[in-house]
């Protein structure tokens, strides 16, 4: 660990993540409550059961957006979001627009660490008080994110194999409550219905935004995009699993009315004789394994963000936000409230993340920044 | 004729060193620890230093027949008093102006430390040296000091013949087919075994001493083509900076150059086996070993070593994936399975299957202690009772084992203390870890569950999952000589994982592992 | 050694910090030998028992209306170590208490009044609600607290019985527990065509939930035990019971939706008057809507593979393919006698359609279906349906000709 300061000697050049890690990163990023609501706050949208098109469409859309980011931060090696984005913008406008995404990380962090908490209070342990729940995931995050980025790649790298076989695992289980006819007919209602969902969806995909910082540590930055393609191809195909046996179960009246969908799915059969019946108990390791994954990235960006826009060593920042995002997580009254933080950080996310990568890229092709190839 | 003008010789010789004892009187003092060549000063100042050791001699004679004092130092015991009397003795006792009868022996200069070192002693390791302090700790480490009047350094003869045992099987790592050959207790049988099992190109063995007191030899070992020159160049810097007085033996060299002392993982490995030491050099590692110690130790090291035995490349490929899997499954179980135990009896009864969870009310309704608190008694009697096993004689040491758990199990069952399930995850436990091949990576496994307990018992199955993440999360920041731990499992390199967790066919593992860094990284066909 | 010196001190913190939580206590830690689990509840029309009776006598209850009796059958700590243990005497190993009153969940909690091993309710196996009960009240206000419940899986199966629902948690078998045998009973639907697919909670939710009708298991007891007797009609827009299905009219259903894994259909010979039974060994129906502008009809296409299981015909032998073809048609006769019975049931006595014919609509022609589905029920008990039987019997078993 470097402890000097100075923001341009921040990405120690030790620190590299290479390219299947940094795809691995955005999956972790993107997979997190969505598991639980995308079926129903999809279905909702949709009312038909072409909810998986609206799946996959969403997903085509971020990974338009994570290409304009790629392709805006590849402009600038070596440097993150948060550093380069001076160059385009001018220092005051890039502060204000760093605060923002600094505070949309915090605020994402918070919601992951309340959802966290609401769901695991309610299915493994009731009466623990919340912050007994979350402090020490926190902390937890912080010992971890105190090793840079590297640590966290590896510890993603260890996560992922682990979640994509204990989903996998659970979700063809559920064929024995699986009903095709649940999923039929295919575009019934016309496509209108599968579009008026994509919103939706695509903000279920919101994760890859981390490539505006993470590109700077990778070890061949040319392949970024290949790796936020990968990071967002996978989501969709656990993501359309998810929804297709979710739906397929349910049915999509079955499915608007539950507040968490897919656990109901696991929950929903028994398997008599396997060594689990039941299998919630590993759709929720998974699961809170992924929560983990996000809200340390968040925690993560944040602190870096804090540190580079002040240029002072990371540390203090990475102590002091943890009570910040305590008390974010604390913020919504109830759990509707949780969801409406879900959705404004969503609004949010579209703009920060859709819009303005967008935006920053013409004004860096007008201003005609060089491109660097720094290979 | 002859022989009376070499005895005048011999005589102006005699009267030169004695006026130069008188001039030397008053320099006495500040030559002290300097090796002089005036002998009874130099011997003046080793007895001092030595000289009440019962078991030290001093053996003053003649040269030959050159009138010229000398002295040998040894110590009893610890030099081969055999090459002394056969080589020291009679080679310089013995009248060799006969073999050499040249003009150069009538002159003073020819009776030089040149002419003894090169012609006259029949000995193989012969040493200068110039400092009292070193003659005395170098006999004490059982070479023998031959000090000549007149001859001001003193030469050190290697004499050193230390008893050590015979070369058998290591007890704490037997394999059901590899050699049965261990490292024992004397360096120099050490390095010969490195040495001798096979022509090793580049083999560099280097020596150093450590502890500042008790002297030990210390020797690092690697393949120089092979090795990452940065990787050496910090094993030797972290052994230099070793400042004890005594270090007994490799563990302490361990905890002295390990990256992170306090984690509870070993970042050095220890092993007794030569063929391991072996093959971790032809991997691009540094072997350490150590005087005194058959533990020779390894760096760096991984995780995924630790649950390697060398019989998995000695077996067929694919019973060695086969065990291998076993042993992962091995680690698993007994990290967690007490942890998931108490999660789900005192948590969430609704996750295990019904007909368990009944049979398990049953069993449990007459025990009248909370989960947590009968496993942790049943693990600790488990515990208590290992280490009980390894202090007892041969004979009783594993029956008491087997049979200590049996009864003690079966007995705490019926008196109602603890439940049969419990008895049985806990043997269950006992066996897994049995399963890994290093005792290090055991011991930490062992306290790493109970800390998973503790965790269980305070967050349930919640508690678990935060467990094992704060483990992975440290397990991925430690660096073991600059070697991530956790390679090669992550970062992901496909070609790494030949070796993970499966053991592929000797054909396909044709490079050597990339983490190292190493210079050639092909296996040589 | 910087390095380590920062990590010592972290650690240290997070140490400290970390043994504060085990003052505080294991909130949630709840020794399984301290409840009892519930393996099985069953809703009755209130009426108190003799022991809440007595209790009501002496007063110092709370305010009330008998509407629900719920019957909790459990197994609790000292029923399973008795039964675990190496038993002589058998007692019963399950135990049922009922509490009466309004309120499902208050229910449930006021057993923690009565018993020192309170309930649990993540292994409940069965939901049994007698047919007053439906009758009266909505399906759906039953069992919302249970699909609230984070105890109470999704995964519950749901019945309706014929009498009171609390007999059928009772058993005269000594060791047998009535919830685990209802719930096993479920698994034989390969052998007979009188059982439906099972209906768990979450099922039993989103068919609530899209208004259509449907069916429901119905248990029958009598003397300690149950039998599985036809199915209960739920009308989708009430959500509550309208009548019965019996036990050959479910076959019907069966052969309608092609849902039947096994059984048999026993038939007449229409000369001789002697018994034919084919045993299905596998079955498919196919159902197409037909629009022409308003009008709807469905085209039902019924096939089935077996065997000839049973034969008390005197003369004939089934190594002739006549015989064989005579009993196919015997046997098909029956079928349709059967779908005949069963659509007429559906379609005049109570105008529901359970047979997933407006399912089969809404997959084949979506439009049509946004027009009709608000009453579907109704729009369905006029449509005409077509249908046509083929049995194959393709094998008669070890025996052959008759003398």
């Amino acid at each position: 660990m470097i402890k000097g300061s100075e923001s341009e000697v921040m990405i120690n050049s030790k620190d590299r993540i290479t390219t299947p890690q940094t795809a691995i990163v955005v999956i972790n990023f993107i997979l997190g409550t969505g598991i639980l609501t995308l079926p129903r706050t999809a279905a909702e949208q949709v009312k038909t059961p072409d909810v998986w098109l609206t799946v996959i469409l969403g997903g085509i859309v971020t990974m338009i957006a994570a290409i304009i980011m790629v392709k805006l931060s590849r402009k600038f090696p070596g440097k993150t979001f948060y550093q380069y984005s001076k160059e385009i913008t001018g220092k005051w406008l890039s502060k204000l627009i760093s605060l923002l995404m600094i505070g949309y990380f915090l605020l994402l962090g918070g919601f992951h660490a309340r959802s966290l908490a609401e769901v695991t209070g309610y299915l493994l342990l009731e009466g623990t008080p919340t912050w007994a729940i979350i402090m020490p995931f926190m902390w937890i995050s912080l010992y971890l994110i105190r090793g840079g980025i590297n640590p966290i790649a590896r510890l993603f790298e260890i996560i992922f194999p682990i979640t994509v076989i204990l989903f996998l695992l659970v979700a063809f289980m559920s064929i024995k409550i699986f009903e095709i006819d649940n999923l039929r007919p295919v575009l019934g209602s016309g496509v209108l219905p599968v579009l008026k969902g994509v919103k939706t969806t695509a903000l279920a995909f919101t994760g890859p935004e981390i490539m505006l910082i993470i590109l700077a540590f990778m070890k061949e930055p040319h392949k970024a995009g290949k790796a936020a393609l990968v990071g967002i191809t996978i989501p969709i195909f656990i993501y359309v699993i998810t929804v297709v046996m979710v739906i397929g179960a349910l049915s999509i009246d079955g499915v608007v009315i539950r507040t968490w969908p897919t656990l109901d799915l696991i929950r929903s059969f028994e398997l008599t004789g396997l060594i689990f019946e039941r299998f919630d108990s590993l759709l929720l390791v998974v699961w809170i394994m992924q929560m983990f994954a996000s809200f340390t990235i968040n925690h993560y960006a944040a602190s870096l963000g804090l540190s580079q826009l002040f240029q002072k060593n990371i540390h203090p920042f990475m102590y002091g936000l943890l009570p910040v995002i305590y008390l974010i997580s604390m913020i919504p009254k109830n759990i509707n409230d949780v969801f409406k933080l879900g959705d404004v950080i969503g609004n949010i996310a579209l703009v920060l993340f859709g819009f303005l990568p967008l935006l920053l890229l013409i004004i860096s092709k007008i201003k005609g920044v060089k491109y660097e190839t720094n290979l | 004729m002859k022989v009376k003008k070499w005895r005048s010789t011999i005589k102006k010789i005699g009267n030169h060193a004695n006026e130069k004892e008188n001039k030397q009187e008053f320099t006495s003092q500040n030559s002290s620890n300097h090796v002089t060549d005036h002998l009874a000063l130099t011997l003046k100042a080793v007895k001092n230093e030595i000289g009440h050791n019962s078991d030290v001699h001093f053996r003053e004679f003649i040269i030959g027949r050159t009138g010229i004092q000398a002295a040998i130092i040894f110590v009893e015991g610890l030099s081969d008093k055999d090459l002394i009397e056969k080589h020291i003795l009679s080679s310089l006792m013995a009248d060799f102006s006969k073999e050499y009868q040249q003009d150069q022996l009538y002159v003073k200069e020819s009776l030089s430390k040149q002419f003894i070192k090169s012609q006259v002693l029949s000995i193989s390791d012969v040493e200068e040296v110039h400092f009292i302090k070193e003659v005395t700790s170098k006999v004490l480490t059982g070479s023998t000091a031959l000090l000549i009047d007149g001859i001001s350094p003193a030469l050190i003869l290697g004499t050193s013949k230390v008893k050590t045992r015979t070369i058998e099987e290591p007890v704490s790592e037997a394999l059901v087919r590899g050699p049965r050959v261990g490292f024992t207790e004397s360096l120099s049988d050490n390095t010969s075994l490195l040495r001798g099992s096979g022509d090793i190109e580049n083999l560099s063995l280097v020596k150093f001493q450590v502890g500042k007191r008790s002297k030990k030899d210390l020797v690092v070992a690697y393949i120089k083509e092979i090795v990452d020159p940065e990787l050496v160049e910090e094993v030797e810097k972290r052994i230099t900076k070793i400042d004890l007085d005594n270090v007994p033996e490799s563990g302490y060299v361990e905890q002295l150059i390990e990256d992170n002392y306090l984690s509870l993982f070993p970042q050095v490995q220890n092993t007794e086996r030569p063929d391991r030491v072996i093959a971790a050099l032809m991997e691009g590692r540094v072997a350490i070993l150590l005087d005194g110690t058959p533990f020779a130790l390894i760096a760096p090291v991984t995780f995924s070593m630790m649950l390697q035995s060398p019989e998995d490349y000695y077996e067929r490929w694919i019973p060695g994936t086969f065990i291998r899997f076993l042993r992962y499954i091995a680690v698993v179980l007994s990290l967690f399975t007490p942890a998931l135990y108490i999660a789900f009896i005192s948590f969430h009864p609704g996750m295990i299957p019904t007909k368990l969870a009944i049979s398990i009310i049953g069993t449990k309704s007459g025990v009248p202690f909370p989960a947590l608190i009968e496993a942790l008694f049943m693990e600790i009697a488990i515990e208590i009772l290992r280490e009980a096993g390894l202090r007892l004689p041969k004979p009783i040491g594993p029956a008491m084992g087997i049979v200590g758990g049996l009864i003690i199990g079966e007995a705490a069952v019926q008196a109602g203390i603890v439940s049969p399930i419990l008895v049985i995850i806990v043997a269950l436990t006992a066996i897994s870890s049995f399963a890994i091949p290093q005792y290090s990576v055991g011991i930490s496994l062992r306290i790493l569950r109970f800390i998973a307990m503790l965790c269980a018992a305070i967050l349930g199955l919640y508690g678990v999952v935060l467990f094992f993440l704060f483990m992975t999360s440290h397990l991925v920041k430690l660096k073991s000589f600059g070697v991530s731990y956790m390679s090669p499992a992550v970062p992901y390199r496909l070609s790494e994982w030949k070796d993970l967790m499966v053991r592929m066919p000797l054909m396909m593992m044709k490079r050597r592992p990339k983490m190292m860094h190493t210079k050639d990284s092909l296996r040589k066909g | 050694m910087k390095q380590t010196f920062n990590h010592f001190q972290f650690l240290l913190v997070l140490f400290s910090v970390f043994l504060l939580l085990p003052l505080a206590g294991c909130w949630s830690s709840h020794e399984i030998e301290e409840q009892s689990f519930g393996v099985g509840v069953a809703y009755d029309k209130g009426k108190e028992s003799l022991a809440e009776k007595e209790f009501d006598e002496q007063g110092e209850g709370y305010t009330k209306k008998n509407l629900i009796t719920s019957t909790y059958q459990l197994i609790t700590p000292q029923v399973a170590s008795s039964t675990t243990k190496q038993g002589g005497q058998q007692q019963k190993s399950y135990v049922n208490i009922s509490e009466t009153g309004d309120s499902p969940f208050q229910m449930l909690r006021e057993l923690s009044l009565r018993s020192d091993t309170p309930l649990t309710s993540p292994h409940m196996k069965v939901m049994v609600i007698s047919e007053a009960l439906a009758r009266a009240y909505s399906l759906e206000q039953l069992v919302d607290q249970t699909l609230r419940d984070n105890d109470f899986r999704p995964s519950c199966l749901v019945f309706i019985s014929k009498g009171r629902a609390s007999d059928t948690l009772e058993s005269k078998t000594v060791g047998e527990i009535p919830a685990f045998h209802l719930y096993g009973m479920i698994d034989n639907s390969y052998r007979t065509t009188r059982i439906l697919p099972p209906m768990p909670l979450i099922k039993l939710a989103s068919k609530i939930q899209t208004g259509s009708s449907f069916l429901m298991q119905n248990v029958l007891s009598a003397n300690g035990e149950i039998k599985f007797a036809g199915a209960g009609i739920i009308k989708g827009e009430t959500s509550k019971m309208i009548g019965f299905l019996n036990e050959e009219e479910l076959d019907g259903l069966a052969w309608i939706t092609g849902k039947g894994k096994g059984g048999l259909v026993k038939s007449f010979d229409k000369k001789t008057g002697q018994l034919i039974v084919y045993e299905i060994e596998s079955m498919k129906s196919h159902i197409q809507p037909h629009v022409k502008g308003d009008n709807i009809s469905f085209d039902v296409h019924i096939e089935s593979v077996g065997r000839l299981s049973e034969s008390w015909m005197t003369s004939g032998s089934a190594f002739n393919n006549q015989f064989l073809k005579n009993a196919q048609k015997t046997s098909e006769k029956k079928v349709k006698h059967l779908v005949t019975n069963v659509l007429e049931k559906m379609q005049t006595k109570y105008k529901v359609d359970v047979a997933g014919f407006g399912n089969q609509l809404r997959i084949k022609q979506p439009r049509t279906w946004m027009r009709v589905k608000e009453n579907w029920d109704q729009t369905f008990s006029e449509v005409p349906i077509n249908y046509d039987v083929k049995l194959t019997i393709k094998d008669y078993g070890a025996s052959g000709s008759k003398k």
